[in-house]
């Protein structure tokens, strides 16, 4: 009788907590009209200064071939 | 002994704006072909002819559309620039680029100025859908690929030229394969040559296509040009097209988020622009 009833508790569990997840999913959609801004930490701004080159990218003395002007 | 290495270049205008293309051991003819391949794809891609596939989608509003493989594409890129930017590249601000007096190409002139027209845009995910071969624009909106379109493309191209091949499309920029000398090619980014390899680049600015009160780019949560305090962006990332996303982006987050988002999204960043927006 014990087993059975064990069996039975962990299903009830089982259903209770999947029904409590998705209230919880469903109460909590993305807003769609939330304000728009992508999730970046706050920083400290740099303007006109010099250009931040990570550690992929190698400067060079030589003459460019062409630029990213601004169109 | 000849060497059979060198850069060959061919320089072309197309989109409103100057291309240039770059190879290493390629015949030119390669290189006329790649012109071709912009002209063609840019006819069907513009919002300035009433003949082009995007104008004819933009005509049919409410309906499914049959689309090119390539229209489909960049239209899937589109939603992809909407995610990553959190909906700041958002290519349904084409109401207010027209509210703004951007109705036709810049080089014959913007028309009149009516910000009072302007609104907000609507999330492009509820505005265009996309199936395979097929899309859907719902009534009232409208969708332009501008620089999305151009980084997209300069990345497509660069695929198709071949490995070693630099593709500037108005400056969205891919550059593929390790140029002359074996370590990148060198470009111009905000005044300083980098060497890039299999990079992209773009700059984002409100300096240039500018006419009266209005610029050409579109804050889409106010369907207002964008006053963030930023006024040029230059990026380096993955890819032509991520570039041209992240730099847009930056520019509309302004200068004290920009730099925090930059250095998540960039291989290299340049901002620009004034404190009191």
């Amino acid at each position: 009788m014990r087993p059975v009833l064990m069996k039975v508790a962990a299903t009830v569990l089982t259903l209770g907590a999947t029904a409590a997840s998705a209230a919880f999913v469903t109460s909590h959609l993305k807003n769609p009209g939330a304000p728009l801004q992508p999730p970046v930490l706050t920083g400290t701004s740099a303007l006109g200064g010099a250009v931040v080159v990570g550690p992929s990218v190698q400067p060079t003395n030589q003459p460019p071939i062409t630029s990213t002007y601004a169109s | 002994m000849r060497p059979d290495k060198a850069v060959v270049a061919h320089h072309f205008e197309a989109m409103g704006t100057a291309c240039s293309l770059f190879a290493v051991g390629m015949p030119e003819r390669r290189l006329v072909d790649g012109e071709r391949w912009v002209h063609d794809l840019a006819s069907r891609l513009t919002r300035f002819s009433a003949d082009s596939e995007l104008s004819r989608l933009n005509a049919r509003a409410g309906e499914w559309v049959e689309i090119s493989a390539e229209l489909e594409a960049v239209l899937r890129a589109a939603g992809q620039a909407y995610e990553m930017s959190s909906g700041l590249v958002n290519a349904a601000v084409m109401p207010s680029l027209l509210a703004a007096g951007y109705t036709r190409t810049l080089n014959a002139g913007a028309t009149a100025v009516m910000l009072e027209r302007a609104r907000p845009a609507p999330a492009l995910p509820e505005v265009l859908h996309v199936r395979s071969a097929l899309a859907r624009i719902e009534p009232g909106a409208c969708v332009e690929l501008g620089g999305i379109a151009k980084g997209w493309m300069a990345d497509r191209l660069c695929e198709v030229m071949g490995p070693n091949v630099v593709v500037n499309l108005g400056g969205d920029l891919r550059a593929n394969g390790a140029g002359l000398h074996g370590d990148g090619w060198p470009v111009s980014v905000a005044g300083v040559t980098l060497l890039l390899r299999d990079q992209g680049a773009a700059t984002s600015s409100v300096r240039r296509r500018r006419w009266g009160c209005a610029h050409h780019l579109i804050d889409p949560r106010s369907g207002l040009p964008a006053e963030t305090g930023l006024e040029e962006v230059s990026v380096v990332a993955a890819s032509g097209f991520e570039a041209e996303v992240v730099a847009k982006t930056a520019l509309l987050l302004g200068p004290e988020l920009a730099t925090a988002y930059c250095s998540r999204n960039a291989l290299a960043w340049w901002l620009d622009g004034h404190h009191d927006a």
